[in-house]
Parts: structure tokens; C-alpha cells; sequence
């Protein structure tokens, strides 16, 4: 796979003294669909703005498919731009919606033919005489996406693709968006502050904050390996402990525990990463607490989630969450408030964060 | 209760304003266009007579005697074109400025607006009477037009249709800015970068984007303009010269130099409904289409 297909180079940019974008460096496959993943102000929307060639970059080059196109017009890039708020046209009805960019370059009745067969990839073919105001949210959204996909661009940059919609009608689209980037195979790079939406969409992600990008992998590997605090606490739920090196092994003050770690580690001192999935609880007459990787506490909170519950275990001066799958449908299974329970761990569970 | 009362009057309280001060001298005006001219005060008779009996003493004489005379209908024309050529001359240079002023961040935008509205602070007969100043045989202009070698005699810049219609586009501009701006404030920016995104060029995504979203405010700015210009009598009077008559002119001649009453309400009366009825219509036809088409 061509892995090189979007370059982008040295990337920075700031409006006045506010450094928005710092040195950023991302290579994009062919038919990848990436996510940039941040909180607001991080820069991710700069950054696709200018892929866009809706800002330019004070440095560095943006290379697409072995052309550079920095100082290209958006109207001369290979690419479309999906806006949040769709910015379709009001004066327009969908069929001339979806036929703006094509009208140019076609003859009407290909112009026709196109915007027949993208209607029927998405499904508005019964939409195409209405007017915008006319459309649910949902239904914006696929027009706003066909106008995009009936120009075959190489690249599709989408700008919180999912976030004007409702919930429920949010996920039924993640799973059409996927699938429709499979079968098209054109890249796209969508811009999400939502991080459930960034897991379930990208092939990779970015994890981006304050305008650099802390760190950039699969979905997976974010979620399980985090290199930063940061990313640890921003996908996810984590329980983050501090620990610290004492004679053989780590200790931490807050849980009184010690743990046991299969990596050697440089500091003396470091946080650990431990998931609430990963956490295993049984009751305290079953079992024995033992020195390392398990600790007993008390059920401070529970909040039952049907296919989960999630726990908020006190122990010592600190409260880990746990999330414990709800196996059967045995309602002793769930421990009740102000419970002992004992809570334990495989030692590759545990994390270590590098800052 | 006596509130509820106040508030259910106040709300028809611009009716009110339109019928004492636009249907009531309008409908005098009438009485006077159809009456007979006579010399004495006021110069015309009486529509109802009792002397021998009742008897209505009307006569459209004074209508005839206008739509007759080349020289009122002419002037009529000329202030169409007038208005015309100014209306197009204010939406030129209006529309960048509009939206400029809307496209640019808030505080500019305050400052521009003042900028827009600070003409009215000060009267309108000194500002039009700074531009004859401007513009005279030995004013600013010809003096630094004369001491750069640009011209070697003054530039009769004065007293010609040139002059008056650079006086209402000056005069009428902040009338085609505001309504424009007020409605390019609402305009959706992403429209403009999703038209360049989807391949158009600057040049294009203003005819098929910002143009056809602007049709509102472009309407409303050429009425505020176009209107008033027909009837305007001050800027031609004071930069004009005599290779033109306007309405206006005309107007005020007829009824205070010739002092004839009938025949100047006459043609005021004319005036008003060549110009009021196809704007009528012209806003009824466009008020559906604009529905239709939900801009």
C-alpha cells in the first residue's frame, strides 16, 4: 500500500501570537480513513482547513498523490471538503445541489446520470426536488456528502461529520460512512472532538492537543497502549496511578499496593495505566488477597448499564473504576453498595505511560 | 385593561402615520389635479359648486394638458434614467462595500458602520453644497487637477448631469450600503469556501452563490435608492445645469413659479402612480417568487 499518498510536511501555523499548528508531520495510505481526534483548540479543524486550502500554512508543504498542493486554490485541489453544517445551497433544490460542482464539465444529460446514480448510492433519489429547508439533518448530511462523492475526489476531508446529528441516527451512519469508504476506496480524513466517533470510524487516528499531535495509530493501540497521560485520560476511562520504585518492586502510596511490572523501567517514579475492563472483582469470601496486582475496597458508587456495570471502588485515599460485564442475568451477580470485594488484574493489564 | 387597550392601538399606529400624511394629502393633491385653474387664492376653483344648485365642477383638462406637453413627459423620462443610472452606480459600489463591512471581523465592522451612517450627522444642504465647492471652475479639484499639469483650463466639472448624478450616488449611498449589509450579515460564509471547495472560481461562486442569495437585499437597497431619486429636486437644482430637466425641478416650477396649482398636482399626482403601481406589482410578483424559491 502506497502510504505516502497524503505527505504532510512540517505544518505550521498561527493566527497572530496564537500558535495553532506546530510542526505537524502525518503520512495517509490510499483508501485510509483517518480520524483527527482533539478537544476544541487543539488544531485539528486548522489543520484540515488547510488541506482544504481554506487557510495556508506559514511552513511546510501539503504533497497529495505525489503532487504538492500548497499553494493550490480549493477550487484547483483534487478534493472536497464536507462542512459541518453541510453549507448546502438554500437557493438551490438537492438535485442542483448535488450537480454544482459537476455542471461545468458535463453535458446535461450526463450531469443527470451522475447525479441519479450518487442519489442512489445514498439513498435520496426521492429527495431530489425538495429544497433544502425541506430535509431532515440526517438527510442534509447525505446530500451534503453526495455533493462531495459525485466529483470523485481523491481525498475527502470531512469536518465533524456526525456531530448535527442525534444519537441514535449518529451510529446508524458511522456504520454507513464506513461502508460507503470501503466500497468507494477513496481516502478520508474527518476531524472529530468525539472520541467513541474517531474509534469507530478511523483505520488510524491522531491524538491532537494544542496544536501538536501527541500521538498517531490505530484505534486499538491507542486504546490499549497510550503513550501520554493525556491520551490515556482522553480515550476511554483510565485509571491512572502514580507509581514509584521501592526496593524490588513499585508501590503506590494512594492504594497502599504493590505492583508487579514485566518491563524494566527508567524512572523511579511513573504513571500507570490500568482499564476498568481489565479489572477483575470477586467477593471477598472467595478469594484471598494476595501482595501484588489485587487489592480489596469497598463499592463506593454503582451505576448499572445493561450490558455493564460500572463500579467506583474505594480503596485507600483513591477511587478506581471498574467496568464488570454483566455475564448472566442473575441480579446476585451485581455487588450492592458498600461492599468489600476484592479487585485484581493480569500484570500485562498494566500500562506504563512515558509522561 | 386601559393598557391592553393602548397596545392594540399602538400596533396601527403606523397606519395611522400613512393615512394622515400620505393617503389624506394624496387624495387632496387629486381634488386639486381635477379642479379648474383660475387666478386668485388659491389658484383654482372649487369641485362642488352650491351657487345654483349643486354642481360638480371637476375637469381633466390639467391631465390632458400635461401627458400633451413633451416637456413634462420628457422630464419624467430623464428622471427615470436618472434614477436608473444612479440606482446601478450605488449597487456597484455599494454591494463590495456591504459586504465587506459583513465579511469583516466585529470591530471593523462597527467602525466601517459608523463610517457608513456619519454623513447623516450633518445636513444634507451643506453636504451637497460641498460638492459644488468641490467641483466649481476655481475649487479643490480643478485647483490640484491644474497645479499636476493634468489640465491647463479649469474642467467644467459644475452645472451638468454628470455632477448631479455623482450627487445622489454620494448622497444615496449609505441607503443601498445598510440594507444590503443587513442582509450579507446573515450570509453563511462556508457557502462562499463550499462553492470554491466543489471547483468554482472566485469569479463564478459569485454569480451562482453570492449573487443569486443577495437578490433580497439588492431589491430593498435599489427601491430605498431608485424612489426617491425620481422626485429628487435639490441635487439637480443645486449641481445640475440646463442640458437636463428632472421631474422635481419641473414640478416645483410649475407649481411656484407658474403657480399653477392643478397642473403641478396633476403631474404629481401622475408621477406618483406611474411609479407606486408597478413597484406594487413588482413586489407582489416578487414576494411569490422569492416563497417559491424559500430565499
Amino acid at each position: 500500500m502506497d502510504n505516502n499518498f497524503l505527505v504532510i510536511e512540517n505544518i505550521s501555523k498561527s493566527f497572530g501570537d496564537n500558535k495553532v499548528l506546530e510542526n505537524i508531520n502525518l503520512n495517509i495510505s490510499k483508501s485510509e480513513f483517518f480520524g483527527l481526534l482533539g478537544s476544541s483548540g487543539s488544531g485539528k479543524t486548522t489543520l484540515l482547513r488547510i488541506l482544504g486550502g481554506f487557510e495556508k500554512p506559514d511552513t511546510g508543504r501539503v504533497i497529495l498523490d505525489g503532487t504538492d498542493i500548497t499553494n493550490l486554490e480549493p477550487f484547483d485541489r483534487p478534493l472536497n471538503y464536507m462542512f459541518q453544517s453541510y453549507a448546502l445551497f438554500p437557493h438551490l433544490n438537492v438535485f442542483n445541489n448535488l450537480a454544482f460542482g459537476i455542471k461545468e464539465n458535463f453535458t446535461q444529460k450526463e450531469i443527470e446520470i451522475n447525479v441519479r446514480d450518487i442519489a442512489k448510492l445514498l439513498s435520496i433519489e426521492h429527495l431530489l426536488n425538495r429544497r433544502i429547508k425541506q430535509l431532515s439533518g440526517g438527510e442534509q448530511q447525505r446530500v451534503a456528502l453526495g455533493r462531495c462523492l459525485i466529483k470523485k475526489p481523491k481525498l475527502l476531508l470531512l469536518d465533524e461529520p456526525l456531530a448535527a446529528l442525534d444519537k441514535k441516527l449518529r451510529s446508524k451512519t458511522q456504520l454507513e460512512l464506513t461502508t460507503l469508504q470501503k466500497k468507494l476506496k477513496i481516502t478520508f480524513v474527518f476531524v472529530t472532538h468525539d472520541q467513541e466517533e474517531a474509534m469507530s470510524l478511523s483505520d488510524r487516528m491522531a491524538i491532537m492537543k494544542n496544536g501538536l499531535i501527541l500521538e498517531c495509530s490505530s484505534p486499538e493501540e491507542i486504546y490499549e497502549n497510550p503513550k501520554s497521560l493525556y491520551t490515556a485520560n482522553f480515550i476511554g476511562i483510565a485509571n491512572i496511578i502514580e507509581i514509584y520504585k521501592k526496593d524490588e518492586n513499585f508501590y503506590s502510596d494512594d492504594l497502599g499496593i504493590n505492583f508487579k511490572l514485566n518491563k524494566e523501567l527508567k524512572n523511579t517514579k511513573t504513571n500507570i495505566l490500568l482499564r476498568p475492563e481489565k479489572i477483575k472483582i470477586q467477593s471477598i469470601n472467595d478469594l484471598k488477597t494476595s501482595a501484588f496486582n489485587s487489592f480489596s475496597g469497598e463499592i463506593l458508587e454503582k451505576s448499572y448499564l445493561g450490558s455493564f456495570t460500572r463500579y467506583e471502588i474505594k480503596i485507600n485515599n483513591m477511587i478506581i473504576s471498574v467496568l464488570d460485564q454483566n455475564f448472566n442475568s442473575n441480579s446476585n451477580y451485581n455487588f450492592p453498595k458498600g461492599e468489600k470485594v476484592i479487585c485484581s488484574w493480569e500484570s500485562e493489564s498494566i500500562k506504563v505511560l512515558e509522561d | 385593561m386601559k393598557n391592553k387597550l393602548f397596545e392594540k392601538y399602538f400596533v396601527f399606529s403606523p397606519y395611522f402615520w400613512l393615512v394622515i400624511f400620505f393617503f389624506i394629502p394624496l387624495a387632496i393633491i387629486f381634488k386639486i389635479s381635477i379642479s379648474v385653474s383660475e387666478w386668485g387664492m388659491p389658484p383654482y376653483q372649487d369641485i362642488f359648486l352650491f351657487d345654483n344648485g349643486f354642481k360638480i365642477n371637476t375637469t381633466f383638462e390639467n391631465y390632458v394638458y400635461i401627458f400633451s406637453d413633451y416637456y413634462y413627459i420628457g422630464s419624467f423620462i430623464n428622471s427615470l434614467i436618472l434614477a436608473l443610472i444612479s440606482t446601478i452606480f450605488c449597487l456597484l459600489i455599494g454591494f463590495p462595500l456591504a459586504f465587506y463591512i459583513a465579511t469583516s471581523n466585529i470591530r471593523l465592522r462597527n467602525i466601517l458602520l459608523v463610517l457608513v451612517v456619519i454623513p447623516f450627522w450633518s445636513s444634507f444642504l451643506l453636504r451637497v453644497y460641498a460638492w459644488k465647492i468641490i467641483l466649481q471652475n476655481n475649487g479643490i479639484l480643478n485647483v490640484i487637477l491644474l497645479n499636476l499639469g493634468i489640465t491647463s483650463e479649469p474642467l467644467q466639472l459644475l452645472y451638468n448631469q454628470y455632477a448631479v448624478i455623482m450627487g445622489i450616488v454620494y448622497t444615496y449611498l449609505p441607503l443601498m450600503i445598510l440594507p444590503l449589509y443587513g442582509y450579507l450579515n446573515k450570509f453563511d460564509l462556508n457557502l462562499i469556501e463550499a462553492s470554491k471547495d466543489l471547483g468554482l472560481n472566485r469569479f463564478k461562486t459569485f454569480f451562482k452563490v453570492i449573487l443569486p442569495l443577495s437578490v433580497p437585499g439588492i431589491v430593498a437597497g435599489s427601491l430605498l435608492v431608485f424612489i426617491p431619486v425620481v422626485g429628487e429636486f435639490i441635487i439637480p437644482e443645486m449641481l445640475g445645469g440646463s442640458d437636463r430637466l428632472y421631474y422635481g425641478k419641473i414640478l416645483w416650477e410649475e407649481f411656484f413659479v407658474n403657480r399653477n396649482w392643478p397642473g403641478a398636482s396633476a403631474l404629481a399626482f401622475s408621477g406618483i402612480i406611474i411609479l407606486v403601481l408597478p413597484i406594487v406589482i413588482f413586489q407582489i410578483l416578487y414576494s411569490r417568487w422569492s416563497q417559491k424559491n424559500e430565499i
